[in-house]
């Protein structure tokens, strides 16, 4: 670079000719150096300057470009495919009855929960939920919705008028999620074998629904298993049976001034339960609460079938008779000594009546001779009857596919002594639960072979071992028609189907040990057509008292067998029993053309 | 040009100062103030509670003191900066000593009637201070390494106090706005060129050293540069923002669903929607035309800032309106980024127009220093 000197010499020869101080040359030279170097240097932060313009034009023009591009574009709302709630099956199988009529299905609802940080107004949202849902709080809404909770359930289940309403709320905040909710459409219809399903893990997007009780919580894990493929799970039990029964049987109730009943019917080949009622029932669309106070007895949730253990009374006088015949110690006709009272030790055994010195087997069945039965039960021994009560199911819980047959264990003599052996032979000092009854009744009289109930349909008979002849099961047969035909049991007659049954009314146990004078236990173990029996039938009244005559009556036969019978009579024709009548004799008068 | 033509030019002087104020550019800054009033309305609800009267009482506040500081001569302003940087910087101490704390940061400090934010105020001081170095410095030193050290020190104590707060988008604003007027100054092009290499090093040890023991970054600041990159991620969480704003600003389309019509921002879809988000309002509202015209607005501000910068000789003037003309930009560019989710979201308002009151005075101000410099250069 040629750089001009400050103080060129010709110029300041030239000003000193001329007179002139030639410094001023070198400051002017200095100063148009500097302003040239100043020139340039802004010249190039110009440059700069316009390449930062250039740069901001640019960033302008990029956002500008994204706004009209994100203008164009077609907003959507994001969703989280993985959130919470994978992994939960909400797929449960549908229970149906005998006959695939539906017991138990499944619907898709919603459920209602809150996300306060979304909310727009709080106090609002929680003002509008309180009117939807009554029985939700405003105030306890608005301080969960105020609290640092950033979620928060507010509905399980919701209608679809209720999920229209709070949609109409319009907060972005109030979200539903979708669920498959367990839905029982007969009601209370076999509520208790059912039981209900409430939710288990819950997430957003589903919720898995377990069983609570009943078959739903006992047969659980093959009502929720994939590999099923949704096939539904077949019931014993047949609606429309049911039904009828309910609706007599809770009539009965109410006509016996009952505290509760139950009835059970059975297949006796099969074991099938085709009938359950238990009442008081409940809804296992709204299942209540586990109650803490009072009597568990009491309680709707309580399966009187199953989990009432009760003392059965004359009706275990049967076994004692069949096991006699069995055991050849007895025939129908062997004369039984019915002088009372029988005493052994402190005790005495009575009879309702005094039946006379002697009677026959059938006799001692037919007319319920505790004295008779007791002498019989001498014969056969502690040993013995214990062997033929447990091959008749008696001692252990019942095998039922419910989760309340853990609660059915039968209460036993703590020691079987003679006397125990006695009185347990017209059914005191022992309990068991009415569908026991029913089995032990069904294993007597179906040719002698052993029955175990079972909810779950059966294809055909069951092949259980023999437990009596079949010569003794048609004595069995015999004795329990002749106890409906002129015994005890004699409201129990429906005509065309031969009944057959035996009654039994045991005192109530106080809780304070010894037994009520007035509140029994009235029981009808029938069964139908006696001659070639298809059903057995158990009804159990708790306390009823019969007021028509002059004084109360609580006898099973004045209690629980009209009502048994009623329940037979309808429920026959449904189970495809022809009644046999005899056929009506023509009339005697000829009719004689002239 | 002789020398003598030069001093016959003169600064005009007393109430002819008013003459030659740049009112174009007071105009845009009213303009775009409207803006942002007209869109706190709309957030709240169409009411001028809780935000837009405060926003107007410092927009008049901050209009005075625009006027006053365009009546002082930009010399002494020039002489000013040493101290209104150092107050600043005892201001951002003080902040980290007795600040109040909100949204999870201490960057307020209440001074009874105002509630000031010093990382605003350095914004501006930092510039001032830059531009009055490298006045003072002579011209030939400015590459020099030494010398190129000093105002990375000027730049780096306020970023670095502000990043204890901590508040990451004031100090990007910062070290950008920093770098800008050293462009500008004429350092040489090699120092950034290293501080670009430098950068992409520091970048890849920051990921390279992610989930190690010697993590340079929160896990937080971390998962905003991963739903930066992919918001889908986390659409419900970290990614919410940058999701919803886009969805507004595709709720908006071409000509937007009018006047205080939008969903998203009125049912609360998005939040921080009256500062740092406010933008989505206004795309949703009024459109893509809507968004384009504020933007034409913001580069008109800019061009008079570059006009007044190139056209005054005075270097403290030029440098000061320019690196205020860039830090305005950087409000804007980074808060528009960050709305349309080109950049991670990092808090930064949206100039003029964002609820705040120190931006607001504090970017009103650096106006003032604009107009100061227009009205006193000579002519």
């Amino acid at each position: 670079m040629i750089r001009m000197p400050l103080r060129p010499l010709a110029r300041v020869l030239d000003a000193r000719a001329r007179g002139e101080n030639p410094d001023a040359i070198e400051r002017e030279n200095i100063r148009r150096r500097h302003y040239e170097m100043h020139d340039r240097f802004r010249r190039r932060s110009e440059g700069r300057i316009l390449l930062l313009g250039a740069f901001f034009l640019a960033a302008f023009a990029a956002v500008g470009a994204r706004l009209g591009a994100l203008a164009l574009s077609e907003p959507r709302e994001p969703r989280t495919a993985s959130a919470a709630g994978v992994g939960i099956v909400a797929q449960r199988a549908d229970i149906v009855d005998r006959r695939g009529r539906i017991l138990a299905t499944n619907i898709g609802t919603y459920s209602l929960y809150a996300q306060p940080p979304l909310m727009v107004d709080k106090a609002a949202a929680a003002q509008a939920l309180a009117g939807i849902f009554p029985d939700l709080d405003e105030r306890d809404l608005l301080s969960k919705f105020s609290g640092k909770r950033k979620f928060l359930w507010v509905r399980k289940k919701l209608s679809p008028e209720q999920m229209q309403a709070v949609h109409d709320i319009g907060d972005p905040g109030l979200l539903f999620g979708p669920r498959e909710m367990r839905l029982y459409p007969n009601g209370r219809l076999a509520a208790h074998v059912l039981g209900g399903a409430s939710f288990g893990r819950e997430g957003v997007s589903a919720a898995e629904v377990i069983g609570v009780a009943g078959v739903e919580r006992a047969l659980d894990d093959t009502l929720r298993d994939p590999a099923n493929g949704g096939r539904p799970l077949a019931l014993s039990l047949d609606l429309t049976v049911q039904a009828a029964t309910r609706r007599v049987l809770e009539g009965g109730m109410k006509l016996m001034n009952a505290r509760g009943a139950t009835a059970v019917l059975m297949d006796v080949h099969t074991g099938e339960v085709i009938a359950l009622v238990s009442l008081p029932d409940f809804d296992p669309n709204d299942r209540p609460r586990r109650s803490l106070g009072g009597d568990p007895a009491d309680n709707p949730l309580f399966n009187r079938a199953v989990q009432g253990v009760y003392e059965l009374g004359s009706t275990y006088k049967i076994f004692a008779a069949a096991q006699a015949l069995d055991l050849g110690l007895a025939s129908p006709d062997t004369m039984i000594d019915t002088r009372g009272p029988l005493r052994w030790g402190r005790y005495r055994i009575r009879d309702f009546h005094d039946y006379g010195d002697r009677l026959s087997l059938t006799d001692v069945i037919v007319k319920s001779s505790n004295v008779g039965i007791a002498r019989v039960a001498q014969q056969i021994g502690a040993g013995r009857q214990q062997a033929f009560l447990k091959s008749l199911g008696l001692f252990e819980p019942l095998p039922l596919e419910m989760v309340e047959a853990k609660g059915s264990r039968p209460l036993l003599p703590a020691k079987w002594s003679e006397i125990s052996t006695m009185t347990v032979s017209y059914g005191h000092g022992i309990s068991a639960s009415p569908v026991h009854l029913a089995a032990a009744y069904a294993t007597l009289v179906n040719g002698g072979t052993r029955v175990r109930p079972t909810l779950l349909r059966q294809d055909g008979p069951q092949q259980g071992e023999r437990v009596v002849t079949p010569e003794t099961s048609r004595q069995i047969r015999h004795m329990l028609r002749q106890v409906v035909v002129r015994g005890t049991a004699s409201f129990g007659e429906v005509a065309g189907y031969e009944v057959g049954g035996k009654t039994g009314t045991a005192d109530k146990p106080k809780p304070t040990g010894g037994y009520y004078d007035d509140k029994v236990i009235a029981t009808f173990a029938s069964i139908f057509p006696a001659s070639d029996p298809r059903y057995v039938l158990v009804v159990t009244l708790d306390e009823p008292v019969e007021t028509s005559g002059p004084k109360p009556r609580r006898t099973a036969g004045w209690t629980a067998v009209p009502v048994a019978a009623e329940i037979i009579r309808r429920v026959a024709p449904l189970l495809d029993l022809r009644p046999r009548i005899e056929p009506l004799r023509p009339p005697a008068v000829t009719l004689t053309g002239n | 040009m002789s020398y003598l033509e030069y001093n016959v030019k003169r600064a005009p002087a007393g109430l002819r100062k008013l003459l030659y104020l740049n009112w174009a550019l007071i105009v845009l800054v009213a303009t775009v103030s409207s803006v942002g009033f007209l869109m706190l309305y709309a957030v709240a609800g169409g009411s001028l509670t809780p935000w837009v009267e405060p926003q107007m009482k410092r927009f008049a506040l901050g209009m005075g003191a625009m006027l006053f500081i365009a009546m002082v001569p930009i010399w002494f302003w020039r002489n000013m900066a040493g101290v209104a940087y150092g107050a600043s910087l005892l201001l951002l101490i003080l902040v980290e000593i007795i600040g109040d704390v909100g949204m999870g940061a201490r960057r307020w400090i209440d001074l009874g009637f105002i509630r000031l934010q010093p990382s605003e105020m350095a914004k501006i001081t930092m510039v001032m201070m830059l531009a009055a170095y490298y006045d003072w410095l002579d011209i030939r030193k400015v590459s020099r390494p030494f010398w190129v050290l000093v105002p990375l020190v000027i730049i780096l104590l306020p970023t670095f106090l502000v990043l204890r707060q901590p508040d990451l988008g004031t100090a990007i604003l910062l070290v950008a706005g920093g770098g800008i007027v050293m462009f500008l100054a004429g350092v040489s092009l090699w120092y950034f060129g290293a501080l670009g290499a430098l950068g992409i090093a520091l970048v890849t040890a920051v990921f390279q050293s992610r989930g190690t023991s010697w993590q340079l970054l929160k896990d937080y600041q971390y998962r905003r540069i991963d739903t930066f990159l992919d918001p889908s991620i986390d659409p419900l969480g970290q990614g919410y923002h940058i999701t919803q704003s886009k969805i507004a600003l595709g709720s908006g389309g071409w000509s937007g669903r009018g006047f205080m019509q939008g969903t998203q921002t009125r049912l609360n879809f998005l939040p921080e929607k009256h500062t740092d988000f406010i933008f989505t309002t206004l795309a949703e509202d009024f459109g893509f035309i809507g968004g384009m015209v504020l933007l034409g607005l913001y580069l008109l501000i800019l061009g008079f800032c570059f006009y007044t910068g190139l056209k005054t000789r005075d270097r403290f003037a030029s440098l000061a309106t320019l690196g205020i003309a860039a830090t305005f930009f950087l409000f804007f560019a980074v808060n528009m980024s960050m709305v349309m989710g080109l950049a991670p979201v990092v808090g930064v308002p949206l100039p003029l127009v964002s609820y705040g009151g120190s931006a607001m005075l504090v970017l009103l101000a650096a106006f003032g220093l604009v107009q100061s410099a227009n009205v006193h250069r000579p002519r």
